[in-house]
């Protein structure tokens, strides 16, 4: 079953996902270069939770008069999958990356409020400054309480807050763009991306978004727990038992999203699978999933469309 | 908010103990019965409205109350003390503990405020738009913390020992302080916008406790130990709270400006920090 969506062939099917909990913090730095810089280090080798120890990535900048201490800065989010994985995550990340990087900052983007829990992340972070580090309480009793760690560094002081939020989030949201070469499946997948960093919520973890290998659960070798999407790779769809890719599609690439709630990822899979479908050469539009055997979630293509 | 307004009946050299004048202690009660709570007038206690007139509307609760005292109270002490909730604006001047223990609410004292204003406060903002008196925020004597919560800001200057064995909290001045601002300091922050006066910081510990010379100071204690010159970030943080949320508009100008950073009071191992503007450093 299908429909078509801007003359597209959209597969009348879903995304299933699977819950994660996910965290979002601002990293502030003297320039966008160096809060760039920190937030692309801190978010590389976390592509899937297939072989890395969390998913993240950037979703968005932030304007410096959008930021707390009113200097350009990156919204990021990392998704783990426990509060303690990510916790983890977290803190060795930030630890190696950010609070490495010159002149960075990072302040908590999940309030209290929307978080589900708190984790503690400066306040495990503040050893790092042996002793000397200092702590910055705000607001006590007639303001929004807050707090931050002062920690001594070769370059000056980082300032981390304390605590960072965290909620169970929904990951695994997906769709593949299929066409008649690679470069119009390409075109089109990178439009989907430049759309979907237009969703606040949601991150596509991997490498600049998109993921040309896909994956399946498991492989002939029993050494190796997932393999190449064989269903879905065009090279060798007349040879591969059960293949996946019509007639007419020589190329599949694979959009990947993580959000902190089902609405924000669908909304994000509505307007990719919208960007990709207005490209010339895109044949058909599908989605993974696992016939309801992985994760709770069932975003519908149909359903995402209709959500923007 | 309601408005209850009581009018000072004259000036007195006996000071008029009336620490009754709170939104807690008016709220749910008729004007006949607040004009009976009882004050102290020199030894003997009376009921207020033989030296203070009352009128105007009560609320039911305190967060609904405004309380303005219209005339000078200069004589008069406690007002708001261990307040809740609600709003005091006293259009002169203030007695002495003014604020004092308060715990939530906000007063403003359009005029000075005296000795020992907001001591021990733990909660809300105490505004005085002219000068305050020694010992503001200030431990009582043989307390072992003073303000542990909170927002003191004064426009003009403050007198001695502003801040002693401050806990938590904040207070802005934005005029000179007088000697041992910030003594036996153990935490909170004190952003001091005229110069600063002398042994400011004597025996505090730290706890992340900080005194902003933005002003300058006249001298630093030897006791603590000057380590850099630099922009720390964190104060512009400070430095933005003040502007949005306090109306200090000339606190932007000090983000990214260099302060030299002194901690100590070495003399009790403590490590508590004295932030001084460049401009005016020793």
């Amino acid at each position: 079953m299908s429909f078509k969506h801007n003359g597209v062939d959209v597969e009348d099917t879903f995304a299933e996902g699977f819950g994660m909990w996910g965290s979002r913090i601002i990293i502030t730095a003297a320039s966008e270069r160096w809060a760039t810089t920190a937030a692309g280090s801190m978010t590389g080798f976390a592509t899937s939770v297939i072989a890395c120890d969390c998913e993240a990535g950037v979703e968005s900048s932030v304007a410096p008069d959008s930021t707390p201490d009113g200097r350009p800065g990156v919204a990021v989010m990392v998704y783990g999958f426990s509060k303690g994985k990510l916790s983890e995550s977290m803190l060795s990340r930030m630890g190696q990356c950010v609070l490495t990087c010159p002149s960075t900052a990072v302040f908590n983007g999940l309030p209290e409020e929307e978080a589900d829990e708190m984790l503690d992340i400066g306040k495990s972070l503040r050893f790092f400054g042996d002793g000397y580090q200092v702590k910055m309480r705000m607001g006590d009793g007639w303001h929004q309480r807050r707090r931050f760690w002062r920690i001594p560094v070769m370059e000056g002081e980082f300032l981390v807050e304390e605590k960072m939020g965290a909620k169970k989030a929904v990951a695994g949201g997906n769709f593949l763009v299929m066409g008649e070469t690679q470069d119009a499946v390409l075109r089109a997948a990178e439009a989907s991306i430049d759309a979907i960093h237009t969703v606040p919520g949601v991150v596509t973890p991997f490498p600049g978004g998109l993921c040309r290998s896909g994956s399946k659960v498991g492989s002939t070798y029993k050494f190796l727990k997932a393999a190449t999407n064989t269903p879905f790779c065009p090279t060798i769809k007349n040879s591969v038992k059960g293949s996946k890719v019509p007639s007419g599609a020589n190329s599949v690439i694979e959009v990947v999203i993580n959000g902190l709630n089902e609405a924000s990822v669908k909304r994000a899979m509505g307007v990719g699978v919208d960007a990709a479908t207005r490209v010339p050469g895109v044949t058909w539009i599908t989605a993974v999933n696992f016939d309801g055997k992985l994760g709770k979630f069932k975003m519908g293509l149909r359903d995402s469309l209709e959500a923007i | 908010m309601d408005k209850l307004v009581l009018t000072p009946r004259g000036f007195s050299r006996v000071p008029l103990e009336a620490e009754v004048i709170t939104p807690d202690a008016f709220a749910g009660k008729s004007v006949k019965e607040i004009r009976a709570l009882r004050v102290h007038y020199g030894n003997r206690e009376v009921e207020m409205s033989e030296y203070i007139h009352v009128q105007g509307k009560v609320a039911d609760a305190p967060v609904d109350q405004l309380i303005v005292v219209d005339g000078d109270a200069r004589h008069i002490k406690y007002i708001g003390r261990g307040m809740t909730a609600g709003r005091i604006v006293v259009q002169g001047d203030a007695g002495m503990h003014t604020g004092s223990q308060m715990s939530g609410g906000d007063i403003t004292v359009a005029g000075d405020a005296g000795d020992w204003t907001g001591a021990e406060m733990r909660g809300g903002l105490l505004r005085v738009l002219g000068d305050a008196g020694n010992l503001l925020g200030a431990a009582y004597r043989g307390s072992s913390e003073g303000m542990t919560g909170g927002c003191i800001i004064v426009n003009g200057s403050a007198g001695s020992e502003v801040g002693s064995f401050m806990r938590r909290g904040m207070m802005v001045v934005e005029g000179a302080t007088g000697p041992f601002t910030g003594v036996h300091m153990n935490g909170g922050e004190i952003f001091v916008f005229g110069p600063l006066g002398r042994r400011a910081g004597a025996q505090a510990k730290g706890n992340g406790g900080f005194i902003a010379a933005l002003g300058g100071a006249r001298e630093v204690l030897p006791t603590y130990v000057y380590e850099a010159t630099y922009a720390p970030g964190f104060m512009t943080l400070y430095m933005r709270q003040l502007a949005e949320n306090l109306g200090v508009k000339h606190a932007a100008r000090y983000i990214g400006e260099p302060l030299r950073r002194y901690r100590g009071d070495m003399a009790i191992g403590g490590s508590a920090e004295i932030l001084v503007a460049e401009k005016g450093a020793p």
